[in-house]
C-alpha cells in the first residue's frame, strides 16, 4: 500500500495483490466515506483503505460499523448525502447485506461496492471462491462488473465509480476470492491526475435541509408500478453508459474494455467458451496449444449484455458454446449465468453445454477445460440435462463424468 | 545449472515454476513476491490459499514466463521446477518434492550434505543445492531471517534474474538500511550455495500435473459423504482432524511442567486450545496432570500466563523454528 501514501504522479509499473490494489484504485477516486465491514477474502481491501486514511493520504470518513447490514445501510445513507462511497464484502456479508440492497437502486445513489466472490456456506463453511453474487440479488439492480485479473480489478474500482455516478445506480465490481484477492500479479497504476479528471465529482441529486422531501416514504398501489417503471426506463441506457465509459477510460489510460471481450472466435470447431472472471485466463493459457476453440469473456454481467452477445455469436457464426460457471442451482434447470446466457441465445438456438467448476475454490485447470470441449464435440441438440459438474469426485476412486 | 542465455530461451515459451516452502513468520511469500518483482518478464504469485498461522509449514507458488499469454492462467502450480526451503525441519515434515520433475531443483536452507538430502526426501533424479542461510541471516543481517538469502542461491542455479534485479526489487520493498544488509547477504548467498548438479536437465515443453490431482482421488466421493455435510465425532468419514494435524512443529519455544510445584488446579487444561495438557485418572478417583503432549503443543503459552503456582515455564527451541520470535521477547529468554 505504500505506492500509495504519497501522489501518484506518471503509470508506474508494479506487482500488488488484487485487494490493495483495490484499495489503491478506491484511495484514488477520492472517496468521502469508507463504510465496510471485514470478511475474508475481502479483508485486505479495507484494510489498505484504513492505512491510506491513517496516513492522511486520504481525507475520508473511516466509518467502522457493527455489520454488513449496517455497513449497507450507512453507506446508501450517506452517499445519498452526497459522499462519494465505497463498502466491500463477500458470501455470507453479502447475504446480511440483502435488506438494504435495494434502496440504494431506489435511491439513484452512485455507491460502489467490492466483492471478493467466496461461496455461501451451505452445507459446510468455506472460505474459498464461488460465484454467490449471481445467486441471489443480481435483479435487484446494481451493476455489476467481473474482472479477470489484478490489473482489471484495480481499473474496475476506478471503472466503477464512473459508471456509478453516469448512470446514477448503485455498481459492484467483482474479483474471484483468494485467486484474484491474494495474488500478486504486476499491474500498472494509473497517475492521480488522470484519476481525478476521469472521476470528477459531478452535482446531482441528494439529501439536502435546502430541499426537504420524505426519502423511502410508503406508497399506495396508485404509485408503485410507476416508480417501477421509471427505474426499468433509466436502466435501459446504462449499456451504452458503461460503454462510453470504457472509451473514456481507454483513451486516458490506454487500457480497452468492452462488455463482451472475445478471443479467437473465428476458429475451425465453430466453438467457443463462454465465462467470466479468472477463469478466462486459464482458458487463454490452454489456448496457445488449443487453437480451434474461442472464448467470449463477459465482463457487464449485469445488466446482461444480451443484444451484445447475441451479435458476436451470430457475426462469428458459432455453433456450439461451452459455458464454464462457478455456481450452481439447486432448483433450476440451468446454473444461475448460464440462465442469463441461455436467455440471451433463446432467439438464436445457438447449441450449448454449462459445465459447474471450481466451486468452493476447487483449481479449475487444462483438465476441465479438455473434457469440457471433448464432451460438447458430441452435442447436437438441446435435449436432457443441459448442465453437469466438472472435477468432482463420486467415488473414493472415481472423477464424475470422467473415464480415466 | 541454466546459465542466463539458455533461461531467456526457456522463458520465451515455457513457463518456470517456483514453489517456497516455510514456516508462517519466516517470510517465504515475501520471497516469492521479490521474485516476481524482479523477474523482467510477466509473473504472478499466489500464496496457498487459506489461512497461516505462526510457525505452520507455509507454501507459496510463483509461475514466470517471457509470454504474457501463458502467465494469464490462474491455475495453481503443480509440477515446480524449482523448490526452495526456507527451514530445513520441513523437510522430514512435508512433502517439499511433490510434483518435482526429473532434473529439477530443491534448494535448501541446511548444513546437510547432497547425499543426506537424498536420504530425507528419498530422491537421486533431482539437483540440489544447499546454503546454510541461517548462518550468513545471523552473520551480516543480524536475526535469522532468510527469505531473501535463499533467493542468492536460487539466482545461482537459475539465473532467472540477475543480482542487480533482486536488489531494485528488495531496494523497492524495505528501508534503505535494512535492503542493503539484504542485497550484501544475497550476494554471499550465491558465492556460498553449494550446488549438487547431478546433469539432468528439465524438459520445460512438458508439464507434468498428473490428470485431475486437484481432484484428490481418494477422499470420498459425493455418493459417500454425509448427506448433511457432517463431520460425526465417531465415524472416520473425514480423514482430517484437529488431532492428526501436528501442530507442536509450530511453536518456538518448549513448554516445561514442573510436577513439584503443580497442584492439580487444571487451569491449564481448561485454557489448552489443543488438549495438550495430558491428564490421567488416579487411584484415588481424581485427574492428575501427567505431562506436556509435545506433538500437539504450538506454544502459545496460555497455560504459563494462567498458571497460579508457576509450574510451568518454557525454553526457546533448537533451530530455525525460533525466527519467528519477536526481538524484544528473544532478548527477555536470553
Amino acid at each position: 500500500m505504500k505506492l500509495f501514501f504519497r501522489e501518484i504522479k506518471e503509470p508506474i509499473e508494479t506487482t500488488m495483490i488484487g485487494n490493495y490494489a483495490v484499495a489503491g484504485g478506491v484511495t484514488q477516486t477520492d472517496p468521502d466515506v469508507i463504510c465496510a465491514f471485514p470478511i475474508t477474502p475481502q479483508t485486505q481491501s479495507v484494510e489498505g483503505l484504513s492505512d491510506v486514511v491513517h496516513q492522511g493520504r486520504l481525507k475520508a470518513a473511516f466509518v467502522n460499523v457493527e455489520s454488513e447490514l449496517a455497513a449497507m445501510s450507512f453507506s446508501t445513507a450517506a452517499c445519498a448525502a452526497g459522499a462519494r462511497t465505497f463498502t466491500a464484502t463477500a458470501s455470507q456479508g453479502y447475504l446480511l447485506m440483502t435488506e438494504a440492497l435495494p434502496m440504494a437502486v431506489g435511491w439513484r445513489v452512485p455507491l460502489t461496492m467490492m466483492i471478493s466472490a467466496r461461496a455461501f456456506n451451505s452445507p459446510n463453511l468455506s472460505i474459498w471462491n464461488t460465484w454467490e453474487f449471481t445467486e441471489t440479488n443480481s435483479e435487484i439492480g446494481w451493476n455489476t462488473i467481473v474482472s479477470e485479473n489484478v490489473q482489471e480489478t484495480y481499473d474496475a474500482a476506478i471503472l466503477s465509480v464512473m459508471i456509478s455516478e453516469d448512470s446514477l445506480f448503485p455498481t459492484m465490481f467483482i474479483h474471484d476470492g483468494f485467486i484474484i484477492s491474494h495474488s500478486v500479479q504486476n499491474l500498472t497504476l494509473i497517475p492521480d491526475e488522470t484519476v481525478r479528471k476521469l472521476t470528477p465529482k459531478k452535482p446531482r441529486h441528494r439529501i439536502t435541509p435546502k430541499k426537504p422531501g420524505t426519502w423511502g416514504g410508503i406508497v399506495t398501489p396508485s404509485y408503485f408500478m410507476e416508480f417501477r417503471k421509471s427505474l426499468d426506463v433509466d436502466k435501459e441506457p446504462v449499456l451504452g453508459i458503461m460503454e462510453d465509459v470504457f472509451d473514456r477510460f481507454e483513451k486516458a489510460t490506454g487500457r480497452k474494455y468492452n462488455l463482451i471481450e472475445t478471443y479467437n472466435l473465428d476458429n475451425s470447431s465453430k466453438t467457443a467458451f463462454l465465462t467470466m472472471g479468472s477463469m478466462s485466463g486459464n482458458i487463454i493459457s490452454w489456448m496457445t496449444k488449443n487453437k480451434d476453440v474461442g472464448l467470449i469473456k463477459i465482463r457487464t454481467f449485469r445488466p446482461f449484455p444480451h443484444e451484445q452477445l447475441q451479435k458476436i455469436v451470430q457475426d462469428h457464426g458459432l455453433e456450439k458454446l461451452i459455458i464454464l460457471e462457478k455456481s450452481d442451482s439447486l432448483n433450476g434447470m440451468l446454473p444461475p449465468f448460464s440462465m442469463s446466457v441461455a436467455s440471451a441465445l433463446y432467439p438464436l438456438g445457438t447449441l450449448f453445454r454449462s459445465f459447474i467448476v471450481g466451486l468452493g475454490g476447487r483449481d479449475v485447470t487444462r483438465d476441465e477445460l479438455d473434457i469440457a470441449r471433448r464432451k460438447m464435440e458430441n452435442v447436437t441438440d438441446m435435449k436432457g440435462k443441459l448442465y453437469m459438474y466438472l472435477g468432482v469426485r463420486e467415488t473414493k476412486d472415481k472423477i464424475y463424468g470422467v473415464n480415466m | 545449472m541454466y546459465d542466463r542465455k539458455q533461461m531467456e530461451e526457456i522463458l520465451k515459451e515455457n513457463v518456470v515454476n517456483l514453489r517456497f516452502h516455510a514456516r508462517g513468520g519466516q517470510g517465504g511469500v515475501t520471497a516469492s513476491n521479490l521474485c516476481v518483482e524482479a523477474f523482467y518478464g510477466y509473473g504472478i504469485c499466489q500464496p496457498r490459499f487459506g489461512a497461516e498461522r505462526m510457525g505452520s509449514p507455509t507454501e507459496s507458488y510463483v509461475r514466470l514466463s517471457a509470454n504474457e499469454d501463458l502467465i494469464r492462467s490462474n491455475e495453481q502450480v503443480y509440477a515446480p521446477h524449482f523448490v526452495s526451503v526456507l527451514d530445513p525441519s520441513l523437510l522430514s515434515e512435508v512433502d517439499v518434492i511433490a510434483g518435482v520433475p526429473k532434473g529439477g531443483w530443491l534448494i535448501v536452507n541446511t548444513a546437510l550434505n547432497q547425499q543426506e538430502i537424498q536420504e530425507i526426501v528419498g530422491r537421486k533424479d533431482i539437483n540440489i543445492a544447499t546454503i546454510d542461510a541461517t548462518r550468513i541471516a545471523l552473520e551480516v543481517l543480524g536475526r535469522n531471517i532468510t527469505n531473501t538469502i535463499i533467493l542468492g542461491a536460487l539466482i545461482r542455479v537459475s539465473h532467472l534474474f540477475t543480482l542487480d534485479e533482486l536488489a531494485d526489487a528488495v531496494m523497492r520493498r524495505f528501508k534503505d538500511n535494512i535492503a542493503a544488509k539484504n542485497v550484501e547477504a544475497i550476494k554471499q548467498a550465491i558465492e556460498d550455495t553449494c550446488v549438487y548438479d547431478i546433469g539432468i536437465q528439465m524438459d520445460f515443453t512438458q508439464d507434468t500435473k498428473i490428470s485431475w490431482q486437484q481432484v484428490e482421488l481418494g477422499l470420498p466421493g459425493y455418493k459417500e459423504v454425509d448427506k448433511a455435510g457432517v463431520w460425526y465425532c465417531d465415524e472416520e468419514t473425514i480423514p482430517v482432524g484437529s488431532d492428526q494435524v501436528r501442530t507442536g512443529s509450530w511453536g518456538e519455544w518448549d513448554i516445561i511442567w514442573d510436577e513439584e510445584t503443580c497442584t492439580d488446579c487444571a487451569q491449564c487444561w481448561f485454557i489448552c486450545p489443543d488438549f495438550a495438557i495430558l491428564r490421567e485418572k488416579g487411584e484415588d478417583g481424581k485427574y492428575h496432570m501427567i505431562g506436556i503432549d509435545r506433538e500437539h503443543c504450538k506454544s502459545c503459552q496460555n497455560c504459563l500466563e494462567v498458571c497460579p503456582v508457576n509450574a510451568i515455564s518454557k525454553q526457546l527451541k533448537q533451530g530455525p523454528a525460533s525466527c519467528a520470535v519477536p526481538e524484544e521477547e528473544l532478548k527477555e529468554a536470553n
